[in-house]
């Protein structure tokens, strides 16, 4: 989607934005979220478009905070949607459960997708099952332009019986484009705000009022499951004659039938007269409340049952508890029978595997005839990912390194946990400087714990800015309280970075919505009573490095905030920080900055290194450790 | 006519450019089409890839292993993560440019040599159309965009030159820059132009 576009003449979607522009559509008024792989791309469209005065979008600090944005304009009657990955769910879960007691006035739709397949490294979380912890409906699009469609359908099922609705997405849909017809945007409905003060409908305020609750959920969850038979979103499609194979599908998995199909029909599993014909399909959309009675009806017309979902047997186990009811004696094939994985994503493959299963074929004939050998991978050169050309994280891992060296400790022998973002790329090569990953703000915590459980060696939590304010600032006031010796690095470069570039509270306001307040991370530290607070520039080695081995000397929390500006950012809009000079006859080919600083923008020619002034941002790291003075470096003016 | 592309190549060299462009032009002669990238986590430097499906009403984003009609690779290492999708018979196009990781550089791993990328490449069943990056044009003294080359190469000497209409394509491009149309439309032609000596085999 191009900037600045006004709403729509473009067709060309990614799931992330057809799912908002459904949004749109469907008259919502708030729409709230964190960013994360892969459901970043959802709000950031929203915030690319110039949608008027009279709808509310922001990048809220973490997940819980725009739930809850999300939930009390919905409490206020309006349309609210709120955008979060998988692991937000988790951040949300205790205020969705909360809110999915109490119920909503306006629709309310919770965003969330899912990584089967783990493209951008978390775990493979099947957040269908919090839909069904939550007793809170699910649909599951199976294509970009199902997630316009079904985004449409969650609003009003939302506001037909009273439950927040969730709308699931995986990668492969979120961020996959492709082709949707659009109608225009509709403008939120003008509706009286809701004040009620109910303390049997909006608290927990008791047993009572707790148990009730729960029934009227458990009520609201049966209405949407008999609205979505009635809306006959779970198309099922029963075979002429009985006695057949059925196949459930749902999400992404139903996506791949056809042509799944069509490669049983090439190679004669399905032959003319008796193959498909016999083979009735049910697609499942609302992966929760579970499609009893469609389950059942094709129970009742099948032999053999064939189960296609990606993730967890979520679907399968409530199959076999319906199986049981009826008496079902035929075969169910999928996850717990030991035919597919519980990991990885599912696509033709699976369809193939099995249905040949099913019809009693040796799959053989497909993956023997293309078999592919794993040669080809095993010659590839390894990629680790590394930081940008400029990052400013790069100084400080380098400080920290060269910190720990002058304090005489081995690498092995100081603890730094590391958090989620651009700033674990610490752990990979050349700084390997990073020890571990948990969830968002989990390094100043976990530091604690290592130092109560008796380590003797310093400690260090590193953690970016936008990690710090959505989930780092409990840990840090806990390590207060309890004067923790250990030494908090904050690497602060001003943007969300590797999500796509979001603000946060921390952004400089120029780049924030108009009207936001800045919250300056150099003014919260010391209102919290740290007194060892320290600022540094990434990009000065020497005094980065001296003052975190300072530090490492002190007891009680220090904190110490790297300050600098993402160099992607930065470059977009014509800065650098100054500029690099190679000089040739000067240069060695010791390799020391490429060893050291891991620049993607150095390489090596036949008898000097080389910089890439495409990228190069002249942070002047690599001059810092150049001990032949080959490259020069000014300070931009 | 259903066609699957798959793409790979490192972060900044614009392989997501060319699926883009592809898509756009698909959607504008109403082609089913289906464009899926996956980045790495950085910026540039990091392993890129994305499939592309055309003709399929519903389908899928994923192509199955040894399915792709065609390949394109961009970077010389990373087209050996395409191999496995190359359907027997398919078109592998190969720009290749070589993008060393650090630990290449300082010759503490090795790099994948262009016959070991061509032996598998073939062995897979695929028809390889290698262009090496010194044949680029040039375009005032500098290399043009290889993106746009390699794009140019592939709508004009594959199957996808009976499905995608060329000047529409190359409408798209000089679309796409505003500053560089006169650039990327000489990188383009040479791409989709007749075969010429040296490297370039098509």
């Amino acid at each position: 989607m191009r900037k600045n576009s006004s709403i729509p003449p473009i067709r060309v979607l990614t799931g992330n934005e057809a799912l908002v522009l459904g949004a749109l559509r469907a008259r919502v008024k708030v729409a709230t979220g964190y960013p994360g792989t892969p459901s970043s791309g959802a709000l950031a469209s929203l915030l690319k478009m110039d949608l008027g005065d009279d709808r509310h979008v922001e990048w809220s600090v973490n997940e819980k905070v725009a739930f809850e944005i999300a939930a009390g304009a919905a409490w206020a009657g309006q349309r609210a949607l709120c955008t979060m990955k998988m692991s937000g769910l988790s951040v949300a879960a205790d205020a969705v459960y909360s809110i999915a007691y109490s119920g909503v006035n306006g629709g309310l739709v919770i965003y969330v997708a899912d990584d089967s397949g783990v493209s951008a490294g978390m775990c493979e979380q099947d957040s269908r099952l919090y839909a069904a912890m939550f007793d809170l409906p699910m649909l599951e699009p199976a294509s970009v332009a199902e997630a316009y469609k079904l985004t449409q359908i969650a609003f009003d099922l939302s506001e037909q019986t009273g439950s927040p609705v969730f709308v699931r997405l995986v990668t492969s849909i979120a961020n996959a484009h492709a082709p949707v017809e659009i109608e225009e945007p509709l403008s939120p409905e003008k509706r009286e705000v809701i004040l009620e003060r109910d303390i049997t409908k909006y608290t927990k305020a008791g047993s009572a009022i707790c148990m009730d609750q729960h029934r009227d959920l458990i009520a609201r969850l049966e209405q949407a499951g008999q609205v979505i038979h009635e809306m006959g979103l779970n198309e099922l499609q029963l075979a002429p004659s009985a006695g057949g194979l059925g196949i459930v599908a749902s999400g992404i998995a139903a996506a791949y039938l056809e042509e799944g199909f069509e490669i049983l029909e090439r190679n004669q599993v399905f032959s003319k007269q008796s193959g498909k014909n016999l083979v009735s399909t049910l697609r499942v959309v609302s992966t929760h409340p579970f499609p009893a009675a469609e389950v059942r009806a094709l129970l009742n017309h099948c032999d053999t049952v064939l189960v296609l979902e990606e993730l967890e047997p979520h679907l399968e186990k409530s199959i076999y508890v319906e199986a049981h009811k009826i008496g079902f004696e035929g075969r169910i094939i999928g996850k717990l029978d030991g035919t597919f994985s519980r990991s990885g994503e599912y696509g033709v493959e699976q369809i193939v595997r099995g249905v040949s299963e099913a019809l009693g074929v040796k799959e053989t004939w497909f993956f023997e005839k293309n078999q592919v050998s794993d040669v080809a991978e095993q010659l590839t050169a390894a990629r680790p990912i590394t930081v940008c050309a400029g990052c400013p994280h790069r100084g400080t891992y380098m400080a920290v390194n060269q910190a720990l060296k002058k304090l005489k400790f081995k690498k092995d022998e100081v603890m730094v946990t590391g958090d989620i973002g651009c700033t674990i790329l610490g752990m990979n090569p050349p700084f390997h400087t990073v020890w571990n990953e948990v969830s968002m703000g989990t390094s100043v915590s976990l530091a604690q714990g290592y130092v109560h459980a008796g380590i003797e060696t310093p400690v260090i939590a590193t953690i970016g800015d936008s990690t710090f304010f959505h989930g780092g600032i409990p840990g840090l006031i806990n390590a207060i309280q309890h004067q923790v010796p250990l030494t908090l690095i904050i690497l602060d470069n001003g943007w969300t970075s590797m999500t796509g570039m979001q603000t946060n509270p921390g952004t400089d306001e120029a780049f924030q919505p108009p009207g936001s307040h800045r919250v300056d991370i150099a003014k919260l530290i010391p209102a919290l009573g740290v007194d060892q607070f320290f600022i540094i520039d990434p990009f000065d080695l020497e005094d980065s490095a001296a003052t975190i081995q300072k530090c490492l000397a002190l007891s009680g929390v220090k904190v110490v905030l790297a300050r600098q500006e993402c160099a992607i950012q930065a470059q977009r809009r014509g800065l650098a920080a100054g500029k690099t000079k190679v000089i040739p006859q000067e240069c060695t080919l010791c390799k020391q900055c490429v060893v050291v600083t891991g620049c993607p923008a150095i390489s090596l020619a036949e008898d000097t290194i080389v910089i890439d002034h495409a990228q190069c941002y002249g942070c002047g790291l690599c001059a810092q450790v150049c001990k032949f003075d080959a490259i020069e470096w000014e300070a931009a003016k | 006519m259903k066609y699957d592309i798959y793409l790979v190549g490192v972060g900044g060299q614009g392989v997501l450019t060319i699926g883009d462009l592809i898509t756009e032009a698909a959607a504008r002669q109403r082609i089913p089409v289906s464009f899926y990238p996956t980045k790495g986590m950085a910026q540039r430097g990091g392993a890129v890839k994305a499939r592309l499906r055309l003709g399929r009403e519903f389908a899928g984003p994923n192509i199955p292993e040894r399915g792709a009609d065609l390949v394109i690779a961009m970077e010389r290492s990373e087209a050996l993560k395409a191999v496995r999708f190359i359907k027997p018979g398919g078109d592998f196009v190969l720009f290749g440019h070589v993008w060393a990781p650090p630990a290449v550089m300082l010759g503490k791993e090795d790099y994948p040599t262009l016959e070991q990328v061509r032996e598998q490449v073939q062995e897979a069943g695929g028809k390889m159309h290698y262009l090496a990056p010194k044949d680029l044009p040039l375009y005032e003294g500098g290399p043009v965009a290889a993106n746009v080359y390699v794009l140019g190469a592939a709508l004009g000497h594959t199957p996808l030159k009976e499905i995608l209409d060329q000047s529409e394509a190359a409408n798209l491009v000089q679309a796409r820059w505003a500053k560089g149309a006169e650039r990327n439309e000489l990188a383009f032609q040479a791409g989709l132009g007749p075969m010429f000596e040296g490297e370039r085999e098509f």
